[in-house]
């Protein structure tokens, strides 16, 4: 097992975004979260990847916990330094990228290795032109990423995490700030990782995308999942009123 | 009194206002940097401290400033510490401009999306990495336009030394003009000004393009 959430909570404010939820996922697996906006998919991943911090529950990445609720009801957190650790474990695909625009498509793809896990220049740089190649983008190493379309951007955002060798990729809506004509090519390369099964989480709003690349899908509303199993269980045959009425939007 | 004796007496001005100049950046540009940082420290008391600091400096002018800075020691802590002009001088025009630089800074750090942030703490940047590396060059290029404008007025603002009795160009073209009845020691005044803001503008001006690599 990759990672474990156990019975995670979540507020902002007097706002409970995640109740309870519990989520696991295993090596090479590929695991879609569906769900209106505000149904608490994004804080999920956001809990994952330590950018949010929990309220309640258990994180537990390869074995190893991060976070627990501790006797009085508190979240606690392993300390700075170990949680520096955890956080190479997993890689993340923002909606808008985030790309370092001052940095070249190459050095967005070798200053962390380099300067986070400490990899010689020679190293980062083969692995990352390899990176690279793979996304089709070989050619724009020494571009700036302005100078690139939102696909090329996002693809260069993927190199950039997966640069990092991290045990799981959680993706956050990765396509959509992008145009229709966009999305393929970045769906593609998502799709070609699944073929060589990488772990991955994608939060999405793609619905044949995630019936075709998921072995797993997770249908989330109001903080809860609401229904989990294969793809064709949810998507053809769902059992929950909520998720029949989800889906049905997107069949018009 | 020959024009070439005129510049010459002058001259000596300029150096001085160039040290001024030279010296207050040495220091401000830098402390402008820590003031914005201790603006956003996590302790209230020294955001306190640096909103008072900052809301005095720009509140009061300058020529107050620099007064306060030579006398206050004696006339309010009773202080005697000798000759104390030129360091004066100099701790009022850094502590000013510091004031100033910082709010730049803190425009400028605060203008940057949340996203980098986050793109930097999920591939393990620590605090200080994030800044130097992420933050700060973005910073730089952003905050180029408002900075030039703080040096041009910085180098008109030295003329404001003669309030310490200090004897730079301004001052020396005030006394020559008097004692000869001329108009000449303005001119030159006036002309070394413009040039010098002509040289900062061209200066900051390729600063810039050189920046202009990313967008």
């Amino acid at each position: 097992m990759i990672l474990e959430m156990n019975n995670i909570s979540k507020r902002f404010g007097s706002n409970e975004v995640l109740k309870d939820i519990s989520f696991n996922v295993d090596k090479g697996e590929v695991v879609s979260i569906i769900g209106p906006s505000g149904s608490g998919k994004s804080t999920l991943l956001r809990c994952a990847t330590f950018l949010e911090t929990i309220d309640g529950g258990e994180i537990v990445y390869m074995g190893k916990r991060a976070a627990h609720t501790d006797a009085s009801g508190n979240a606690v957190y392993v300390d700075h330094k170990e949680l520096r650790q955890f956080r190479s474990y997993c890689g993340l695909v923002f909606q808008q990228f985030n790309l370092f625009p001052h940095y070249s498509i190459l050095k967005n793809l070798i200053d962390a290795p380099m300067h986070v896990q400490g990899r010689s220049k020679v190293e980062a740089e083969a692995t990352a032109m390899d990176l690279l190649g793979k996304m089709g983008i070989a050619d724009k190493a020494d571009a700036y990423p302005y100078q690139l379309s939102g696909g090329q951007q996002q693809r260069v955002a993927i190199a950039r995490a997966l640069a990092m060798k991290p045990e799981i990729l959680f993706f956050d809506e990765p396509t959509s700030a992008l145009d229709p004509e966009l999305t393929g090519e970045v769906l593609k390369v998502i799709r070609r990782l699944a073929d060589e099964h990488m772990t991955m989480v994608v939060v999405t709003h793609e619905m044949p995308f995630a019936k075709a690349v998921s072995n797993r899908v997770l249908f989330m509303d109001g903080g809860v999942v609401v229904e989990q199993g294969d793809p064709i269980s949810v998507f053809e045959n769902p059992q929950e009123e909520r998720t029949k009425q989800f889906l049905r939007v997107f069949e018009r | 009194m020959t024009l070439s004796t005129m510049l010459s007496t002058m001259s000596a001005g300029m150096l001085r206002s160039f040290a001024v100049f030279t010296l207050t950046l040495l220091g401000s540009l830098p402390l402008g940097m820590v003031v914005a940082l201790l603006k956003k420290s996590r302790f209230g008391l020294v955001r306190a401290i640096i909103n008072v600091y900052i809301s005095v400096i720009r509140g009061t002018p300058l020529m107050l400033q620099l007064l306060v800075w030579y006398f206050g020691p004696f006339y309010l802590l009773g202080i005697n510490i000798g000759d104390w002009r030129f360091p004066a001088l100099i701790l009022g025009f850094v502590l000013n401009y510091a004031a100033y630089f910082a709010e730049i800074y803190r425009g400028g750090i605060e203008s940057i999306p949340v996203g980098q942030y986050e793109a930097a703490e999920v591939l393990g940047y620590s605090r200080t990495q994030t800044f130097m590396r992420i933050i700060l060059p973005q910073v730089v290029k952003r905050i180029m336009p408002s900075v030039t404008n703080e040096v041009i007025t910085l180098v008109k603002d030295t003329s404001l030394a003669f309030t310490l009795a200090y004897q730079e160009v301004f001052s020396l073209a005030k006394q020559i003009s008097a004692s000869q009845t001329s108009f000449m020691p303005f001119l030159i005044a006036g002309v070394f000004y413009f040039v010098a803001n002509y040289v900062v503008e061209f200066a900051m001006s390729r600063i810039e393009k050189a920046l202009d690599y990313y967008k």
